[in-house]
């Protein structure tokens, strides 16, 4: 199957409106995902991961989000400005979402069988029975034992497994050309999360299903992702192939992320951190955001901004980049010696 | 579930029997009694009187009358009124069915105004809409409802000459007492529903019903609005209790013939068995009321239901 284009994201820029002004949160954000492709975006938490997602889906929460900028182009037709009615038809039905919690991103008071039924009623014209059946036949598919049973439980009837499940059948009922999962995994345990992403990854080969993979979580990239994205403080800083970002990441941000995952057989027993923390998006560095955190930076880094470069499918912006070396925790120095010499 | 029904059961009992003894005396610590001006004319002799409370038992010491009206009860007789002969029965299906019609043309036009004007004052938060609604549930809970009488019947009856002042039962002796009697549980209840609904606004359940692309009112009336009148369906258990308080008012200043009418009449005329009889209804009324409220709460909220 060629490859075709299920979201295309240019130049997207998201503004807070708050009483001290405007703040940018994502600046800039340009991607493509391909048909059967998983994109990760990766993150801390403030990147603007989740709102560069809730601009693609238009659900920033307004006020105070709102778009200022860019263009997105769902499945083909660019779905920039056009109103919220014809949002609205293609929410759930061309694009769809899968939230962090699956309990609280369940209602409470109605069964799983009602919620994904209107789903359904709410994009296509068939009867109750009709819908009954197709919930019925995504339950079996998300392997959920005993499905016509379980359609008159409650989410708080079901294990946190269970429910994301459920929040994953509700997504893929329509058959959508792209799922948004925003950090999927990070409420459940280690055990059900791989189970889940087993789930949505079978769901992508058999759909040829686009997935945009929000995590903060590098594990759960390298199991799923085809591409990765690194964002930091609203802007894309590092794109490229998985294997190529865990093999060679080259952005100083993207090595420190590499460098704190704790690994079984690292030689040190202190984690490594990045020093300093994300900027204030009110009060930005001049010119490279990540300069202050830099290990490698240079004095242009505090006048230029970097643009994004792209070499050989690897999009950089850094003006400085250096060969990965796995960065070492400072190890504080216990010394027993000062103990025993006093 | 079944020890807790029977729990919450004995305890209505014992509350019923503790307010029985309590009424039965306070009715007759009261000055006068139905031989002194209440049934009896004032003017009538020491002998006459003496005669009228002997053959009703009232010469007898209160505990001995309190048992044998207990003796009566449990045999299903309620007795008479003292002061026309009209035995309870009658007079409880007249005054009931009046009270019933009052009350839930009270509660009904005050839900039907709360739960709109709640639902819109959240979703236009901090808009006009909302400013008035809010203003006008202040105004609803902080004037007086006598007042409110006083000033509805002196502007509609007296000025307008639009609705009668009192009476029963047409339509339009109905309107007056039934807003009044809804004013404080209507202002109460709009509150609630706006800040239970603005609290349900921001759950994370909102942006993923949004994100299945359910219309907007869909999300806010089937979803956030059934989640938000779990606390407003258990108020009303107690805004039962306090239409049963307020009735007396109302059905006093409207001349609405109903139970509270009734009661504070029978009370003023010391009509023993009626005061008696109606006060205890009103209570087993509020009791079952609340007990209502509670099952009310777990059939709205699944989650209370199951556990």
């Amino acid at each position: 199957m060629s490859a075709d284009v299920a979201l295309e994201v240019k130049g997207l820029r998201t503004t807070l409106f708050l009483r001290e002004g405007r703040v940018d949160v994502v600046r800039n954000v340009s991607f493509q995902l391909n048909d059967g492709e998983t994109l990760a975006l990766v993150g801390e938490s403030g990147c603007g991961k989740t709102l560069t997602a809730l601009s693609v889906i238009r659900l920033l929460p307004d006020p105070p989000a709102r778009i200022t900028a860019g263009s997105v182009v769902l499945d083909g037709s660019d779905i920039t400005g056009v109103p919220e009615s014809t949002m609205r038809s293609l929410r759930g039905d061309t694009v769809s979402m899968v939230f962090q919690e699956p309990l609280t991103s369940l209602d409470p008071v109605f069964t799983i069988g009602d919620q994904i039924e209107e789903a359904i009623t709410a994009h296509r014209k068939v009867n109750r029975r009709e819908a009954r059946d197709m919930a019925v036949e995504i339950l079996k598919e998300v392997q959920i034992p005993s499905p016509r049973q379980r359609l008159d439980d409650y989410p708080h009837q079901m294990s946190g497994g269970m429910r994301q499940r459920v929040m994953i059948a509700m997504a893929l009922v329509l058959d959508p050309k792209v799922l948004i999962a925003d950090e999927p995994t990070t409420a459940l345990d280690v055990t059900i999360q791989a189970q889940i992403l087993e789930l949505i990854r079978a769901e992508q080969e058999r759909r040829q299903l686009a997935v945009l993979l929000i995590t903060h979580n590098l594990a759960v990239v390298s199991q799923v992702a085809d591409r990765v994205a690194v964002m930091y403080a609203g802007e894309i800083v590092e794109e490229a192939p998985a294997s190529e970002i865990f093999a060679n990441p080259r952005h100083p941000y993207t090595q420190g992320l590499l460098s704190s995952i704790p690994s079984a057989a690292g030689d040190s027993k202190h984690l490594y951190t990045i020093p300093g923390r994300v900027p204030d998006p009110r009060v930005l560095p001049p010119a490279c955001l990540f300069a202050p955190r830099c290990p490698y930076v240079i004095s242009r880094c505090w006048h230029d901004h970097p643009g994004l470069e792209a070499s050989n499918g690897h999009l950089l912006r850094c003006w400085n980049p250096q060969p990965f070396i796995a960065l070492k925790a400072v190890e504080p120095e216990v010394d027993r010696s000062v103990a025993t010499s006093e | 579930m079944a020890s807790y029904l029977a729990r919450r059961t004995g305890y209505m009992v014992l509350i019923l029997g503790i307010s029985s003894v309590v009424i039965f005396y306070a009715l007759r610590s009261a000055p006068g009694g139905p031989s002194g001006g209440g049934v009896l004319s004032p003017l009538s002799s020491q002998e006459v009187r003496q005669a009228y409370e002997k053959r009703l038992g009232l010469d007898q010491p209160i505990y001995t009358q309190y048992f044998i009206y207990l003796g009566h009860i449990a045999t299903g007789d309620l007795g008479t009124s003292l002061v026309n002969g009209t035995p309870i029965t009658e007079l409880l299906k007249v005054h009931a069915r009046n009270s019933l019609i009052l009350g839930l043309s009270a509660l009904l036009l005050s839900y039907l105004i709360a739960i709109p004007l709640g639902v819109l004052a959240a979703v236009k938060r901090n808009t006009w809409v909302d400013q008035l609604a809010m203003g006008g549930a202040i105004l609803g809970m902080g004037i007086p409802n006598f007042w409110l009488a006083l000033i509805l019947v002196y502007f509609f009856s007296l000025r307008l000459g639009l609705l009668p002042s009192a009476g029963c039962c047409d339509p339009p002796q109905l309107i007056m007492p039934a807003l009044v009697l809804a004013a404080e549980g209507t202002a109460v209840t709009m509150r609630m529903t706006r800040s239970s609904m603005l609290e349900h606004l921001r759950d994370d359940f909102v942006r993923a019903l949004r994100a299945k692309g359910l219309p907007e009112w869909q999300v806010i009336i089937r979803h956030v609005l059934r989640n938000a009148l779990i606390p407003v369906i258990s108020l009303t258990g107690l805004r039962l209790g306090w239409l049963v308080g307020y009735a007396l008012i109302v059905e006093t200043i409207f001349r609405w013939p109903g139970v509270g009418y009734l009661l504070v009449d029978s009370i003023i005329r010391r009509d023993y068995p009626v005061a008696q009889f109606f006060s205890l209804l009103l209570i087993l009324f509020v009791l079952l009321a609340n007990w209502f409220a509670d099952i009310a709460y777990g059939l709205a909220n699944p989650r209370i239901r199951v556990a």
